[in-house]
């Protein structure tokens, strides 16, 4: 075999079908960021839409072609884009993305494992999640447009193939991309979990995790539970649009036709995609709050407050939110009692929230505060996890969602409590192992200008949409020209558009970051933020089983920061000891 | 310094022994959650609306109970046989464990078709949904069978190689859960269909 040749394979296994989990993890971030990028387009050019509605425009033009003649998007393409946005963010940025790439990095990392419990399991879900990825994209240039009934893909619009322009071939390609990526994540959350039961190093008990790994370890069980679910309502959907079956459809007319299917009903995918749906904004949220916690915990020299009580919240989080679906369709004439059973469970989970609330104000709480672009985005979570949250009260309450259901105060809502939330998660956890993930050190200066940008134009974008939605202007709507009642919102789609538009550019200062710090940011130093936790004990540079020798061995928490003696001097002499340091003789092991 | 550090084979198969059946666990766990979508589906679709027809069960259903109850039985005794080294009695236990697991498929088909020639159909104009879900569900519950069969080909065939002794056997424990759980499955759905759909 000739040395090019041999070459040649190496790079195949290495860079595309690694079954390393730092490689996968890489390969989960940049498609999931090429994803979201496609994502923050689309939201971009249909803000045009609404800031200016019917106006030409050279970039939705040159970006559309025939989807918008003349520069102005048809409204049918509208729907197509809003609803390719959502199905993008949520799924493929936030879900894949997010959890892809760091329960990938992090878990053999942090809890001491050479790799996953199956290399060749994790390699197929990301194999699958990049085929699903190509699937939906190409599902945008096909006839009739890609799905347009929504992110929730409600029947009868999804379930006849002829209802609309957007039901035809671009939804059956939407839902063979999901049954893909369904399958891309259970392989995924099966390998986090026993991973994460299974191949702990010695002395790592589960009350020694970071929280970050209890947060991957819950996310992936949510996972497990919920997207199955989704699959068996996908499947049904399957059949209605192509083999004569009437699960969901009932009694229907087209263009005067009486349609055969009968005896189904569309509540039904209601229910049965909210017991994924719902589960989902969860298997979004907890990574991020996983991370955050972590980051701030580090970033303050403080150690986290109410360690035992995070993992207990995280974990009611995770309960109750597979019992929360009906607050989804408070109008969809579902008995009055049910309604307020379902109030009262969602509002329970504004306890754990709470409880989490103020942890992460305690733990900030006099904390000597390193401010790195990772510390900032984390303090933005909590900024919109409270102020997202606070309005969930809102919808949650069945007797006020009514009022609101459909409009943009629910789209204020949920952008600010997961969109935001998650993807300040997400930028934060980047900027924090950036320098596990490729061995050298982000730009300081412009992470800290992408923070302030985002922040000023994110609240800028969603906190005016709920004024909106209380003046009733619905979701999902093309144009309110129609509406005079609306006419003197206008402004404020005007403001809305253009922090919109700024927001989209601020985002290029991070890509200019994370593709110059890849290639030329200075080289990584062993332990960049002083860190307890085990990942930053293995070499820099990434290795085939992650240490060289013996794996470390754990004897603390990874939370012992600014641990001081009697005198009030350092334990250790520094203001952390990593989970790799025996403990002191004058030391206790706080049961924590 | 040495480029291989993941100490080769021994801790590959070490991670495979400490990991394979809790893999399965997981997964089964989310195939439960898959078919319990259904079997809420039916219950949600049954109570919302008024032509939800009770459908008699074909004999063949119940046929196929039996022959899936002796299979699990039969593959347990061939556990216990090569724990205690028994080589014989495992590829003979195998082997009559896939001859069942292909007899169940064809009962069946059987099943299929008396339903059919009952009138009873997945689609179109005539189907209704509990005939369509009926199908759907047993359909389904042979295509997870199928992967079902395919671990006992794989394990008859190392059984034959006798690649199997009292201290190795994790491939037939593996198969043998999965197995199990497609018993059990199985009842579960029969019984629901019988009596709840
Ligand atoms: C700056 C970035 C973003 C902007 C300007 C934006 C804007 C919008 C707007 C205006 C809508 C409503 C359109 C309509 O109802 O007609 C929408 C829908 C949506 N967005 Fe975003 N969004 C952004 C980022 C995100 C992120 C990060 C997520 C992740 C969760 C997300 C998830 C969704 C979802 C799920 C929908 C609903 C789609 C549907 O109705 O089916 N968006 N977005
Ligand atoms: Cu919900």
């Amino acid at each position: 075999m000739s040395t090019h040749h041999h070459h040649d394979q190496d790079f195949l296994f290495k860079y595309v079908f690694s079954q390393d989990h730092k490689m996968i993890s890489k390969q989960f971030l940049i498609t999931g960021f090429i994803m979201g990028f496609i994502g923050l387009i689309m939201s971009t050019l249909f803000r045009l839409q609404l800031g200016w509605p019917g106006e030409s425009f050279w970039i939705i033009d040159k970006l559309l072609g025939s989807w918008a003649e003349n520069g102005v998007m048809a409204p049918d393409k509208y729907l197509a884009l809003v609803t390719m946005h959502g199905t993008i963010m949520v799924f493929f940025l936030l879900t894949a993305g997010l959890s892809g790439t760091f329960s990938n990095l992090l878990i053999p990392l942090q809890i001491g494992a050479r790799d996953m419990a199956s290399g060749f399991l994790n390699m197929l879900s990301f194999w699958f999640f990049f085929l699903s990825s190509v699937i939906m994209l190409i599902s945008l240039g096909v006839e009739g447009g890609a799905a347009s009934a929504g992110w929730t893909i409600y029947p009868p619009l999804s379930a006849l193939p002829q209802a609309i322009p957007g039901s035809g071939l671009g939804m059956t390609l939407w839902l063979v991309a999901m049954a893909l990526f369904i399958v891309g994540s259970l392989l995924g959350s099966l390998n986090y979990i026993v991973t994460i039961l299974n191949l702990r190093t010695k002395g790592m008990s589960m009350t020694r995790l970071p929280l970050t790994i209890w947060a991957f370890l819950l996310t992936a069980i949510i996972g497990v539970v919920s997207f199955p679910v989704l699959l068996s309502a996908a499947l049904l959907l399957i059949f209605d649009r192509g083999f004569g079956t009437s699960f969901y459809l009932s009694d229907i007319y087209i263009g005067g036709q009486v349609l055969e299917h009968n005896g189904g009903s569309p509540i039904l995918f209601e229910h049965l995609f909210w017991f994924l749906g719902h589960p989902e904004v969860y298997i979004v949220l907890l990574p991020a709050l996983g991370i955050t916690s972590e980051i701030i915990s580090t970033m303050t020299r403080k150690p986290i407050f109410g360690y035992r009580a995070m993992i207990g919240s995280m974990v009611a989080i995770a309960f109750l939110s597979t019992i929360v679906w009906g607050h989804h369709m408070f109008v969809t004439g579902m008995n009055p009692f049910l309604g307020a059973v379902f109030t009262f469970t969602t509002l329970l989970i504004a306890i754990p929230s709470a409880v989490k609330v103020f942890n992460y104000l305690t733990t900030l709480w006099k904390g000597n505060i390193k401010f790195s672009p990772a510390t900032l985005f984390s303090i933005g979570l909590v900024s919109t996890f409270i102020s997202g949250g606070l309005t969930g009260l809102i919808l949650g309450d069945s007797a006020l969602d009514i009022n609101v259901h459909d409009t943009y105060f629910v789209v204020g809502h949920f952008h600010i409590v997961m969109g935001l939330s998650a993807i300040f998660g997400m930028f934060a956890g980047v900027y924090h192992w950036f320098p596990k993930l490729f061995g050298r050190m982000m730009n300081n200066k412009i992470g800290q200008l992408h923070f302030w940008i985002t922040i000023v134009c994110a609240y800028g974008i969603f906190f005016p949409m709920h004024f909106l939605g209380l003046a009733g202007v619905p979701r999902r709507y093309y144009t309110n020209s129609e509406f005079p009642l609306f006419d003197n919102l206008l402004d404020i789609n005007v403001l809305i558009s253009t922090f919109a538009i700024i927001i989209a550019f601020g985002q290029l200062l991070f890509l200019y970051n994370f593709v110059f710090s890849a290639l030329r940011g200075p080289k990584a130093p062993q332990n960049p933020w002083d860190s307890n936790s085990l990942e930053w004990t293995a070499p820099v540079e990434h290795i085939h089983g992650n240490w060289y020798g013996d794996i470390p061995e754990v004897y603390r928490w990874p939370y012992d920061y600014s641990k001081v003696d009697e005198n009030g001097e350092y334990i250790g002499g520094k203001d952390f000891i990593p989970q790799t340091t025996p403990l002191y003789d004058n030391e206790t092991d706080e049961a924590h | 310094m040495a480029s291989i550090t993941l100490q080769d084979l021994n801790t590959k198969a070490e991670i495979r022994k400490k990991t394979a059946k809790p893999l399965l666990w997981i997964g089964i766990v989310s195939i439960v959650m898959f078919f319990s979508g259904w079997t809420s589906a039916v219950i949600v679709s049954k109570g919302g609306n008024g032509n939800w027809l009770n459908i008699e069960l074909p004999f063949a259903f119940s046929l196929s109970t039996i022959i899936i109850v002796l299979s699990s039985l039969l593959f347990h005794y061939g556990l216990i046989s090569i724990k205690k080294d028994n080589k014989k009695m495992l590829k003979l236990a195998v082997s009559l464990t896939l001859v069942l697991g292909l007899l169940f498929v064809v009962s069946q088909f059987y099943g299929w078709k008396e339903l059919y020639s009952n009138g009873i159909v997945a689609t179109g104009s005539s189907s209704t949904n509990a005939s369509s879900f009926i199908y759907l569900i047993t359909v389904f519950h042979v295509l997870h069978l199928l992967a079902g069969i395919i671990s006992l080909i794989v394990v008859s065939v190392k059984s034959y190689k006798e690649k199997y002794n009292s201290t190795n056997f994790l491939g037939v424990e593996v198969s043998i859960i999965y197995w199990h759980f497609l018993g059990a499955l199985w009842i579960y759905l029969f019984l629901f269909l019988k009596y709840i759909a």
